[in-house]
């Protein structure tokens, strides 16, 4: 399958200090929905930085499109519809000034997707976004993004600001626009429970390194969260064990998740003089529980 | 495949927003010029009313005085408004990815945005340099009115200086270049006032003109440094 971005051993460190991740590689094939998740600081924006030509990578190669990123032709970026974090947009101008700024530069732009969604904001053409809510720029900026009618959608935290309502109505035309025209779309959102109904595939960020890189359904049905009663109460945490996450001393005993299965993640137990006799496994319910439950709760 | 080329109408669309962006300090470069035309005017009409045309014509042989004094930091004043209103909103948010994003060459467009600046300023700079022309031309032989034309246009360079150095300053994207960059544009813009003999700066018109149009490269120095990343 074609693959619309293409990541291969991306290296990164804010300045020349903390490392943002080491060989980071991953692709998109055209027409998924690929969500990158992470808790702040893990990198989520600076990729997408890097993947839009405005941050130079200490190591490795992106392209789009089959194109090196800090050599994308114009053409090519008019395929790309970019959504910045914060939803920033040109907020000197009005909401038709600006519809009709944006027309000019994409040959495929659809002006009834954006005012569709503007006629749901109650707000007047002559006004001006400056004069607007959070919430109301983030959806102008949402409008423009969908009337570009690109073939590759790159969304920083799309869901910022927006309300419960606007949330779900933006999600479900997201994705029937994306499966319908077969678009494909680079995503992060800090409200995981958006991505769940979105999203193909996810990566998920740690500092400095990928916990997970897998399609949702994958990852949904493989991890699992694991329940015991410790032995006594100086038992130590499971902590460092490898394949091992997040392990918490919870209200009723301790947790962890793990995509191992029971019998290998008892032995490991073991080698650790864990006996944990009771050790029960459960699904993860959501892709919120998933993403706590790799990433810890801070 | 939707494919793009930059079109008129990209260079139509950037030009309208910039012209939008910057209309109010356009607007405000403007009042302040005319107020500032109109008082030096006033004040060589006193000079007149009380003393006679003569007297004007005295001074102005002997003493090399132009009344043109009360003019001279206004070109320079609506460069750096000019500057600072068309490029302080790309750098709010970092907004300029935005137009960076745009499917167009961007040397072009960063072009085509300065062109909108230079071009204000020009209008603001003709409306000036012509008033006091005709007004000069009213009351003083034309080879005067020539000279003190003549004397007038190191501050318009001062003015375009300014406006260039405000805009790389702008886009600069790291503190400790910004300050260099505004220092540096501290000492030219200084260089076009220290001479405050009429003529002084003849000789060096033209190679100033070249210096301050070859300042549009600090911005496009300043936007490959952001495309690179290198900011604070």
């Amino acid at each position: 399958m074609e693959n619309v971005i293409s990541v291969k051993n991306l290296t990164q460190r804010y300045g020349r200090g903390r490392l943002i991740y080491e060989n980071l590689s991953f692709d998109v094939p055209k027409g998924s929905i690929l969500g990158l998740l992470g808790k702040n600081g893990t990198g989520k924006t600076t990729t997408i930085n890097i993947l839009m030509g405005f941050l130079k990578p200490q190591g490795g190669e992106c392209r789009i499109f089959g194109e090196e990123i800090t050599r994308l032709l114009p053409q090519s970026r008019s395929r790309i519809a970019l959504l910045l974090e914060g939803h920033v947009q040109y907020s000197f101008m009005t909401i038709s000034q600006i519809e009709k700024f944006y027309s000019n530069f994409y040959p495929a732009w659809n002006r009834d997707a954006y005012y569709g969604l503007m006629e749901k904001l109650r707000v007047s053409p002559g006004q001006k976004i400056s004069s607007m809510s959070n919430g109301q720029r983030s959806q102008v900026a949402l409008g423009l993004i969908l009337a570009q009618n690109a073939d590759l959608l790159v969304l920083d935290d799309f869901s910022l600001g927006l309300d419960p309502g606007y949330r779900r109505l933006f999600v479900d035309y997201l994705r029937d626009f994306v499966k319908s025209e077969n678009k494909t779309v680079f995503m992060t959102s800090h409200i995981i429970q958006d991505l769940e109904r979105l999203v193909d595939d996810c990566i998920i960020l740690d500092y400095g390194k990928i916990l997970t890189h897998q399609p949702v359904a994958d990852l949904m049905r493989n991890l699992r969260r694991y329940e015991y009663v410790a032995a006594s109460a100086d038992e130590p945490l499971p902590d460092n064990i490898e394949g091992i996450y997040s392990p918490r001393e919870g209200h009723d005993g301790r947790e962890f998740y793990s995509f191992l299965p029971q019998d290998e993640t008892r032995r490991r137990l073991a080698e650790k003089g864990i006996a944990a006799l009771s050790l029960s496994s459960h699904h993860v319910e959501s892709l919120e529980d998933a993403f706590i439950g790799l990433t810890g709760r801070y | 495949m939707a494919t793009t080329s930059h079109t008129p109408h990209m260079t139509k669309a950037i030009l309208a927003k910039e012209i939008l962006k910057t209309r109010r300090a356009f607007w405000c470069s403007l009042g302040l010029t005319a107020f500032f035309t109109i008082y030096a005017i006033l004040g060589i009409n006193r000079v007149i009313t009380t003393h006679g045309v003569e007297h004007v014509w005295l001074i102005m042989l002997m003493k090399d005085q132009t009344f043109t004094d009360s003019i001279k930091y206004v070109p320079l004043l609506c460069g750096l408004l000019v500057g600072l209103a068309q490029m302080m909103p790309e750098m709010q948010q970092n907004r300029l990815k935005l137009t960076l994003h745009l499917p167009c060459p961007q040397n072009r467009l960063l072009m085509t945005m300065l062109a909108t600046g230079f071009g204000e300023l020009t209008v603001i700079y003709l409306i000036q340099f012509v008033a006091i022309g005709v007004y000069y031309s009213r009351i003083i032989a034309p080879e005067m009115t020539c000279y003190v034309l003549f004397n007038t246009l190191p501050w318009y360079l001062a003015g375009y200086t300014a406006y260039f150095f405000s805009a790389a300053v702008c886009l600069e994207g790291k503190w400790k270049r910004r300050m260099i960059l505004a220092l540096i544009a501290a000492g030219v813009v200084t260089l076009y006032f220290i001479q405050p003999m009429p003529g002084a700066y003849n000789g060096v018109l033209l190679p100033a003109i070249v210096v301050t149009l070859l300042l549009t490269w600090l911005c496009i120095g300043s936007i490959v440094r952001f495309r690179q990343g290198l900011i604070d």
